[in-house]
């Protein structure tokens, strides 16, 4: 709850912030959707019926169901309903103070039980809106990393990144038309090829979508909508308000949701796409006088920050009150509007060409880094075989242990991985005394008696408290020789690397 | 320690056949000084069970049919004026004088001669009239409960079935054993050559060793994670109570003492964990609705629940 708590603050600001810089029908309609969301779980629970019966009460919340339910079994008069007795009733149901006075056979429906099922309904309401945080999903985290890779692909070779920027001049375009706002262009060629930067892009979208969709977290939705907030607010464009609210409302169910099912994401797609019909419908474009308030909110903010950054320059102020003042008296298509964007770009070019070094420090530390990792590469499966072949000669020491209860277990625990690294242990969880009659019928004859003793043996040395003798321990030796010589004379070389490297050794 | 108790099971097995397994539950009750409740059709042999225990131990045995009239101060005892000394003077119910009792039909009990004995059976003493007079020892009672032509009858709470270490069920035998049973009908009395082969003194001694057999920390964390486990099962309303948990850990514990080990495993556990939790849980109405049984809820609960050899105290394969 805690967490939710911050999550939505953060959002809260988030969705003030595109509202301030970016005063237009779409940053709106989020802000709007932002303080509405505490709404959402209600609206959940009114969509989506909860699977009956999906999660069982908690302990705490049983004992209020059964106070609940008797005291209003006690605070109901009304017994329940009264019906006429039928052959086969239990006769302790019988009414038999209204039987005497009418004469007749009567049953008392129990009320108590419908009292009962009443609260555990309700309950099981409440506890559905309850969401559960689940465990991070491993094919999130593999989305996760393949979109970051195509993100920092994006930014290391020069070609994706023109495209990208060509990429971006192409949606400001857009922006343009629906916004009546010029935006700052980057500088570039128009014939800028953007196959690469595209592939790219939709990569990133892609995994991050994937990370999304397979993660039962909270946190990359969060994370989306912040990062779709940061987009605009950093490039100074906002998405049309058909595209803005269906991609937050995608982002407020998704935090709202306890966990992902395809018929639930229909619905969820139909409310959507209803959603922004609607919003399409009542919000055609912008309004000259929410812009203009936007734009001198821009100025103001830019202003002071200019003044802090250089308090003696002046000349900031009279440039940015007249690009107000054009602004103000911009209409679509007006030749002005096309001269302030060319001396626009001008200025912009000017200031790339100071542009901070910290850019390209970043990419000399991120390809020393990509440099290093080449080079220790080659080199990781000799260490990662090393540190195996330590620790199984470790692991080994246990067995000619002083403490010989602890060897034998040790001796026991190998032999079993061992089975079950090759597919011949029983695999189920019973205790290994009862493992014998399971163990695969390929092991030799005679096998499974001796496994049953030595898990005996096992039990002692791992229950009991008295020391174990060196006879058990040669017990103990002498199934693990017999196992292991059986087994690595049937393994192939892959077996054969498992057993002697991979996992199934006790440690 | 093992041969005694062949031979008790030996001479119990003379006048009851073919039922070893509950037998050996019920001598793992008494070993653990737990009490039973027997769920059973009328006329198994219940009584005929409690004798030969009885006689095969030696212990003081008493039987009281219990119906709605018979009142707490039956069994607890109570004080009566003697006009002699002008004093009040202690009369001693039945549980005072027993080692072994056997309360039949305890559901048709008023519910507060229900508790008086349930009391008895958890303190071990009773009190009358502000003074406490502690009960001989050992003292095991074997309650039973008909499951057919239960109209009319008090049913024992939830909570005070709680406070029997196992519940258990002899069944209808088998056709050797009732064949066996005919037979040795014939002749004389089987009873009469139920011999003692153990003594109280013996008894309460064993119970003394049976608690100090040595349960580790892997099947005290064994024992607990099926006790929470229980608490998260979907199917289960009411999960294994903290006396379910020591009860398992005692049963356990007589368990391996009967087997003549001096440590608890964890199979000892899995075996107990059936006859100590059946009574001890509640199904949803789901869950009841579904057709589902309590034992089949808790085996799937053993099922799931990694046994200490493949998990040991901090998941040991897993490192």
């Amino acid at each position: 709850m805690r967490r939710r708590g911050i999550g939505y603050g953060l959002w809260v600001l988030l969705a003030l912030g595109l509202y301030f810089f970016e005063n237009n029908a779409g940053s709106r309609v989020v802000l709007i959707c932002t303080l509405l969301a505490p709404l959402l779980p209600f609206l959940r629970r009114a969509l989506f019926r909860p699977a009956e019966g999906r999660r069982k009460p908690r302990k705490a919340w049983t004992q209020e169901v059964i106070l609940e339910s008797q005291a209003r079994f006690q605070e109901e008069e009304e017994p329940g309903e009264i019906r006429a007795y039928m052959p086969g009733d239990p006769v302790n149901r019988i009414h038999w103070k209204l039987s005497a006075k009418r004469e007749e056979l009567l049953i008392r429906e129990n009320g108590r039980e419908a009292a009962w099922e009443e609260a555990r309904a309700e309950h099981s309401v409440l506890e559905e809106t309850s969401a559960s945080f689940r465990k991070r999903n491993g094919w999130s985290g593999a989305c996760a990393i393949v979109a970051g890779l195509a993100l920092l692909l994006l930014f290391l070779i020069p070609e994706a990144w023109r495209g990208t920027q060509a990429l971006l001049n192409r949606l400001f375009e857009v922006s343009e038309g629906v916004n009546t706002y010029v935006y700052t262009r980057f500088p570039m060629a128009e014939e800028q090829s953007v196959g690469l930067a595209t592939l790219l892009l939709s990569l990133a979208g892609a995994a991050s979508l994937g990370a999304i969709v397979l993660s039962k977290r909270k946190a990359p939705a969060l994370g989306a909508a912040a990062a779709c907030v940061a987009f605009q607010v950093y490039f100074g464009l906002a998405f049309p308000a058909w595209i803005q609210v269906p991609l937050f409302a995608l982002f407020a169910l998704w935090m709202v949701l306890p966990e992902w099912n395809p018929r639930q994401a229909g619905r969820i797609l139909a409310v959507i796409g209803l959603v922004s019909l609607a919003v399409w419908l009542l919000y055609p474009g912008v309004d000259g006088v929410t812009e203009a308030a936007s734009e001198q909110a821009r100025d103001w903010l830019s202003q002071r920050a200019e003044q802090f950054v250089n308090p003696v320059s002046e000349s900031g102020s009279g440039e940015n009150e007249t690009r107000h003042a054009r602004t103000m008296a911009l209409q679509p298509g007006d030749q002005e509007a096309r001269e302030d964007q060319a001396y626009r770009l001008e200025t912009v070019e000017e200031e790339q060409i100071s542009l901070p070094h910290w850019v390209n420090y970043l990419r000399i530390i991120l390809l020393l880094l990509l440099a290093m990792a080449l080079v220790i590469l080659p080199f990781v499966p000799f260490l990662w075989m090393n540190a195996r072949r330590a620790r199984a000669l470790a692991a080994r020491g246990v067995f000619t242990s002083e403490n010989i209860s602890e060897a034998i277990c040790a001796i026991f625990q190998h032999v079993v991985a061992w089975l079950e690294a090759t597919g011949h242990g029983a695999a189920s969880n019973l205790p290994y005394v009862h493992w014998a009659d399971a163990l695969s019928p390929e092991l030799p004859a005679g096998y499974a008696r001796q496994f049953e003793a030595c898990a005996q043996l096992f039990e002692e040395a791992a229950y009991s408290d008295h020391p174990m003798t060196e006879e058990q321990r040669r017990q103990a030796l002498a199934l693990l020789e017999k196992t292991e010589g059986w087994l690595l004379a049937r393994a192939d070389w892959k077996q054969k690397l498992q057993l002697k490297y991979g996992k199934c050794l006790y440690a | 320690m093992r041969q005694e108790w062949e031979q008790v099971l030996a001479e119990i097995e003379k006048v009851i056949a073919g039922k070893r397994a509950v037998i050996e539950k019920i001598l793992m009750a008494l070993l653990a000084e737990g009490h039973v409740l027997m769920d059973d059709v009328p006329g198994v042999g219940k009584t005929t069970l409690a004798v030969a225990i009885s006689r095969a131990i030696g212990l003081e045995y008493r039987r009281v049919q219990f119906t709605p009239d018979v009142l707490p101060s039956d069994l607890v005892g109570f004080s009566l004026y003697d006009k002699d000394s002008g004093d009040f003077l202690f009369r001693p119910g039945v549980v005072s004088q027993v080692n072994l009792l056997l309360g039949d039909e305890i559901n048709r009990a008023s519910s507060k001669t229900q508790s008086a004995l349930l009391e008895a059976m958890e303190e071990k003493q009773v009190s009358v009239d502000g003074n406490t007079y502690p009960l001989q020892k050992p003292f095991l009672v074997i309650a039973t409960e008909n499951s057919v032509g239960a109209a009319g009858t008090q049913l024992l709470p939830f909570a005070q079935m709680d406070r029997f270490l196992v519940r258990l069920s002899l069944g209808y035998p088998d056709y050797e054993a009732q064949m066996a049973l005919l037979r040795a009908r014939q002749g004389s009395q089987p009873m009469d050559q139920v011999q003692t082969v153990l003594s109280k003194d013996r008894l309460c001694q064993m119970q003394r060793e049976a608690q100090q057999v040595t349960a580790k920390e892997e099947i005290l964390d064994y024992i607990t994670r099926l006790t929470l486990a229980s608490h998260d099962q979907e199917e289960l309303e009411l999960g294994i109570s903290p006396r379910g948990a020591l009860f398992l850990d005692r049963a356990a514990k007589a368990k391996a003492y009967l087997a003549g080990r001096d440590y608890v495993t964890g199979t000892d556990v899995r075996e107990v964990f059936l006859d100590v939790c059946t009574h001890r849980v509640l199904l949803t109405e789901q869950a009841r609705r579904e057709g589902k049984s309590v034992e089949g809820v808790l085996r799937e609960l053993l099922k799931k629940v990694e046994t200490p050899d493949h998990h040991g105290l901090t998941g040991w394969k897993k490192r």
